[in-house]
């Protein structure tokens, strides 16, 4: 995202972390954000609870929304609507 | 894989009702929807229902916000997915053209109602002061190791669907299908017609945003 000069702050281990995240940055940069957050607890709680707040998204994806219920609506509006084959 | 071995299978295992789901994911999207074009079997079709309901309707839902829209989109995409399936040219994946189809008519319905979505703008939110610095507040509400949250408790989604909820739309959708539906930056872009770089940006925006708000919420829940 950013190529900050040499001497990380908080402000560039925000900026930076989604590319850190996925792995993106270039070794200089990785170097000086893992040397910043070495350092700074508040930095390491930033990066923690964005990890922890990923994992927690990532399992909505196992919600279930379409009941029998709304199946069945569907079904008999298909019905309605489309020829059947 | 063989077709008329795919529809027997397939006719196989609805009717029998004892679906081996790793057997079955082994017949891609592309394959069953090349299927339904040529023979427009309703086995297949409920297939592909089974498959991808719950995607359309979760984002159905994440734009329109409520569920009677969000089924209402639900119902017209499929419907439109019986009649115009035939326009899908492989050219993306079934899910990535499938998600377009939903996201296209959930903000047509939200036009023509003329939803109200909040003013709120992320394009310079940052948790950070005009130093740069994070303030000291970060680590005063690191709620990442709280052992109450490990299990997945109803009350826990609630309060992370709020918060998304509280997303304003362009950055709670580009949320919804990079960081909940597990999109690449790319996939999320052709859904959305943007560029990689808008789609990245607004991800920033609502990440920042989400982590300030679960900070919030998980401070004050159960202290």
């Amino acid at each position: 995202m950013t190529n900050p000069p040499h001497g990380f702050i908080c402000k560039d281990v925000v900026e930076n972390i989604m590319d850190y995240i996925d792995k993106e940055l270039d070794l200089e940069t990785l170097s000086e954000l893992e040397k910043h957050t070495g350092m700074c607890p508040e930095c390491r709680a930033f990066v923690d609870t964005y990890n922890r707040m990923l994992d927690l998204a990532g399992k909505l994806k196992e919600k279930k929304f379409v009941t029998p219920e709304i199946r069945n609506r569907l079904r008999i509006l298909l019905q309605s609507k489309v020829k059947p084959s | 894989m063989e077709r008329g071995f795919i529809k027997r299978f397939i006719n196989t295992i609805t009717r029998s009702k004892s679906s081996d789901d790793s057997t079955m994911s082994a017949i891609s999207d592309e394959e069953l929807v090349q299927m339904y074009i040529e023979q427009e079997d309703e086995l297949i079709f409920e297939e592909i229902l089974s498959r991808h309901a719950d995607k359309v309707f979760g984002l159905a839902l994440r734009i329109t916000r409520t569920t009677e829209d969000a089924e209402e989109v639900f119902q017209e995409v499929f419907i439109t997915l019986t009649k115009k399936i035939g326009t899908f040219r492989g050219e993306s994946k079934f899910s990535s053209w499938l998600y377009r189809v939903t996201a296209n008519a959930s903000y047509m319905r939200i036009r023509s109602e003329k939803k109200h979505e909040s003013n709120l703008s992320l394009e310079s939110y940052a948790p950070y002061d005009e130093k740069g610095s994070l303030m000291g507040r970060i680590r005063n509400k690191d709620w990442s190791s709280r052992p109450d949250l490990a299990i997945f408790s109803k009350e826990a989604v609630t309060i992370i669907e709020n918060s998304i909820n509280e997303l304003p739309e362009s950055n709670r959708v580009v949320f919804h299908l990079r960081d909940i539906e597990g999109l690449s930056n790319e996939e999320a872009a052709k859904v959305l017609g943007l560029s990689v770089a808008a789609v990245k940006s607004r991800l920033h925006r609502a990440r920042l945003f989400l982590r300030d708000k679960l900070s919030d919420y998980f401070y004050e829940w159960r202290k």
